[in-house]
């Protein structure tokens, strides 16, 4: 008996072993493709996760009102087909007709009004700022939205691309754990299956409203640590990976069988600088010696390998507010040396430099370099790095000195990160939350505040890049380092047809073979 | 009996709340998930909304008392980053991890033994010299090192093995296993040696130092002068008597290695428990990270106690009063 229950059991196994080769897929064919990325996925729940990594994977199976498109992340009409301004506070949205969430449901504008009322619940939503500035929305018939705003602004359109439309019908009847995990949503993907921790499956929509995508299957492979995405790619189990280290980037550019993306990234990493009184970093003639004693081209040249742009401002060129005519100031530990001792300091003093080390690109590194750089004109830096985890409650303590960050700006407007990054820290009206070194500058902020119910758009990036030119050029509020760069790595000769988009989203409907 | 199981039940629960108890206080220096879950953009109310929502603005004894409560009632918390129940999250991913650990201590276990007995047969032969020497290096090398090399052999360069995941995967139940396809066994192999390495080594020189010790007692002189064949001696009347310790050590050692999976399913990128708790840990993801030190802890306290309790029942010598 035990025998036979033995032998049966060995038969069982035999055959699904067999059953289950059949179903190995094979390495990706014309119509999918697979994409081994650096992040995974927290939720299938669209204003869940305001990062770039979540949004990436959202806007493959919804839309928002607006999208972004090219290589200058233009804003282009999606679900909405055009908006209009009528006043300071209201937004105007003309939905487009006959779409339908992947689930059946007719797209109307009671979805748009259930999404934005969405925004301000904390226990489903990280979107609360955009959900809380909202005091009215208005529904026009089926196909027309009226968004009133509590105060003005002006970047409300340009975060459209982010915020994305849910059916009010599916979300509300599904238990929260379902919509958690299921998306239905109507954008061009619709997901198949999700292994947490294995892959996300995903097929075309062949309704899509903007055609349906050239690419019918994907597959979606996280996987963090970067040696084994660089094997999983080597190896041709995947056909693009994302975030390349630039440690292998020499290696992966010898391969004749792959080919490597670079693009620059709208990430800017600086230095931020506190002023408060008495500190001896409070002087103009101290914060220019400090920018001035730091070798940007040798931090791109050694740390970053060549991946880098070097910057001379936070916003990076699309952003509105930008501004050409600022200038690095030049390298010059002599001069640096020399402006220290007009402002007294001749021997130097001692400042902590905090910082992430697992945040950005070769952080850690670019913070003992500026710690080495300053030494070198006398200043005493104490390094002080630590998990994001840790840092970043740092920052929104606001007790820090001098810190490392990176940032750059969804909305493409540089108005509202300087609200969050430069103005005096103001828990009454929510201004400077992340203005960790709690610089404080009242010309600055009356400046930015004027600049806050400025519509016209070619009026407002005139006022922005004055602002932008006193931060930089006249107060020295941070020091910039640099753009980085966003590697990617593919395939080559396979027909993959693939541009990076700025924000690091991975949207399979741009991509083709 | 009886009492023996009962006092290590209390002692298992007194440990638990232990544990559970520095986890909590560790949580207060390692991160503030409102930061995330309220957004890059906002405002120092909406953060504080956030908090109020989450009850993270009460004093830490009682949100512990809290927790403490909701887990003797089953309810573990929902995870901030996914906001879906953190045991859910955790044992979904068990599937992977206890056929990984099984595999790796079966490896480990068989390798152990069966090069341990080798060895101590003839401990001066230059192979076995060899053998010992690795091991020595199985239990010096790191284990993200072991991994790395691998990857970079069998899968870069030979191109032979798959360089991370589980493969292909059939589900039987809530049960996702890897076992029953050729394309699961080969995602296995690489980081089922991996984790094998170092208790094969440990169990390889567990089982060489005691089978020398057995082979020069006066039963075995006498079996062989008995002229039993060689297999007989060895493998009945030696090993037997070394097997005890070793399985012991190798029983205790699976607890281990389910909990401490960790490295090899990172590198891997293995979907099991350990890749999830290191990620839940960089975004301070208390509920899950709590949870699933809990389940760990639970884990080798009924291990430790059934090892207990079955050496009672093997060696009826040992007694518990």
């Amino acid at each position: 008996m035990k025998k036979y229950i033995l032998r049966s059991l060995i038969c069982l196994c035999a055959t699904v072993v067999v059953f289950g080769t059949g179903l190995v897929p094979a390495a990706s064919s014309a119509s999918s493709l697979v994409v081994a990325v650096d992040t995974p996925p927290r939720m299938m729940n669209p204003q869940g996760d305001d990062s770039d990594a979540g949004l990436s994977y959202m806007a493959n199976f919804f839309d928002g009102l607006l999208q972004r498109k090219g290589p200058e992340g233009k804003l282009a009409p999606a679900l909405a087909v055009r908006w209009e301004h009528p006043d300071k506070l209201s937004w105007k949205f003309y939905l487009r007709k006959g779409v339908k969430f992947s689930n059946g449901n007719p797209f109307t504008a009671a979805d748009v009004k259930f999404t934005f009322e969405r925004l301000s619940n904390p226990e489903v939503s990280e979107f609360l700022n955009t959900g809380k500035t909202i005091a009215s929305i208005k529904i026009i018939g089926d196909y027309t939205v009226v968004i009133k705003t509590k105060v003005p602004i002006p970047w409300f359109a340009n975060n459209m691309h982010q915020i994305f439309i849910m059916d009010k019908e599916s979300t509300e009847s599904r238990k929260p754990g379902d919509v958690m995990t299921r998306p239905i949503g109507t954008g061009a993907y619709k997901l198949v299956e999700w292994v947490k921790g294995s892959y996300i499956r995903m097929t075309a929509n062949e309704n899509y409203w903007e055609g349906a995508p050239s690419i019918k299957n994907i597959e979606v492979r996280p996987i963090k640590e970067p040696s084994t995405r660089f094997a999983a790619l080597v190896s041709g189990q995947a056909d693009i990976v994302t975030g390349v280290p630039v440690a292998l980037y020499a290696k992966i550019k010898s391969n004749p069988k792959l080919q490597v993306i670079s693009r620059p990234a709208r990430r800017c990493i600086f230095l931020a600088l506190g002023n408060k009184t008495g500190a001896p970093w409070a002087d103009l003639r101290v914060r220019k010696a400090m920018y001035m004693a730091i070798n940007e081209k040798e931090i791109i040249q050694k740390i970053m390998r060549g991946h880098a742009s070097p910057s001379s401002q936070v916003p990076d060129p699309p952003t509105i507010g930008y501004n050409p005519d600022i200038h690095r100031l030049a390298y010059d530990p002599a001069m640096a040396k020399k402006l220290l001792k007009e402002a007294g300091y001749a021997k130097g003093f001692d400042i902590t430099l905090t910082g992430p080390n697992d945040r950005y690109v070769q952080d850690a590194q670019i913070a003992e370099a500026v710690a080495r750089y300053l030494a070198k004109v006398g200043i005493r830096v104490k390094l002080d790095v630590k998990p994001k985890a840790i840092f970043f409650p740092e920052v929104t303590g606001g007790k820090l000195d001098f810190y490392l960050i990176g940032w750059f700006d969804g909305t493409f407007d540089m108005g509202r990160t300087y609200f969050k990054i430069a103005h005096t820290r103001d828990h009454a009206h929510g201004y400077g939350g992340l203005n960790g070194a709690a610089y404080s500058n009242a010309e600055l902020d009356r400046a930015l505040e004027a600049t806050a119910d400025i519509i016209n758009p070619e009026k407002r990036r005139q006022a922005l890049m004055k602002l932008n030119k006193m931060a930089m050029v006249d107060q020295i509020v941070w020091i910039p380092l640099h753009y980085q760069e966003d590697l990617y790595a593919m395939q080559k000769g396979k027909g993959i047809h693939f541009t990076p988009r700025p924000d690091r989203w991975m949207v399979y409907k741009e991509i083709s073979r | 009996m009886a009492t023996y199981i009962a006092k290590r039940l209390i002692q298992g629960l007194v440990v638990l709340l232990g544990v559970s108890m520095i986890c909590f206080i560790i949580f207060r220096y390692m991160g503030d998930p409102v930061l995330t879950m309220a957004g890059k953009y906002a405002t120092f109310q909406e953060r504080e909304e956030v908090r109020r929502a989450l009850g993270l603005d009460k004093p830490t004894y009682v949100q512990y008392a809290r927790f403490i409560w909701n887990a003797a009632h089953g309810n573990f918390g929902k995870s901030y980053i996914s906001r879906v129940p953190a045991l859910g999250l955790i044992l979904e991913r068990f599937p992977a991890t206890f056929e990984l650990a099984t595999t790796a201590t079966l490896l480990a276990f068989l390798m152990g033994v069966g090069l341990g007995v080798l060895v101590a047969l003839k401990p001066r032969a230059w192979q076995n010299r060899l053998i010992m020497a690795g091991s020595l290096g199985g239990i010096s090398m790191p284990t993200f090192l072991i991994g790395i090399l691998l990857i970079m052999i069998f899968a870069v360069y030979a191109g032979v093995l798959p360089p991370f995941g589980r493969g292909q995967t059939v589900t039987i139940g809530f049960w996702r296993t890897g076992l029953l396809t050729v394309d699961g066994w080969k995602h296995l192999i690489m980081p089922a040696v991996t984790l094998a390495t170092f208790q094969l080594a440990v169990l390889l020189r567990l089982t060489r130092a005691g089978m020398r010790e057995v082979l020069t007692e006066d039963y075995i002189k006498t079996a062989w002068a008995k002229g039993l064949p060689p297999l007989k001696v060895i493998f009945k009347h030696a090993l037997r008597n070394v097997l005890i310790p070793v399985v012991t050590v190798a029983g205790l050692q699976f607890g281990e290695v389910i909990a401490y999976s960790i490295v090899t399913e990172t590198i891997f990128q293995w979907p099991g428990m350990g890749n999830l708790i290191l990620t839940s840990i960089f975004e301070s993801d208390q509920p899950v990270v709590v949870t699933y030190i809990m389940l760990a802890a639970f884990m080798i306290i009924s291990i430790n106690t059934i090892v207990d309790i079955l050496y009672a029942i093997l060696n009826p010598k040992i007694r518990y009063a």
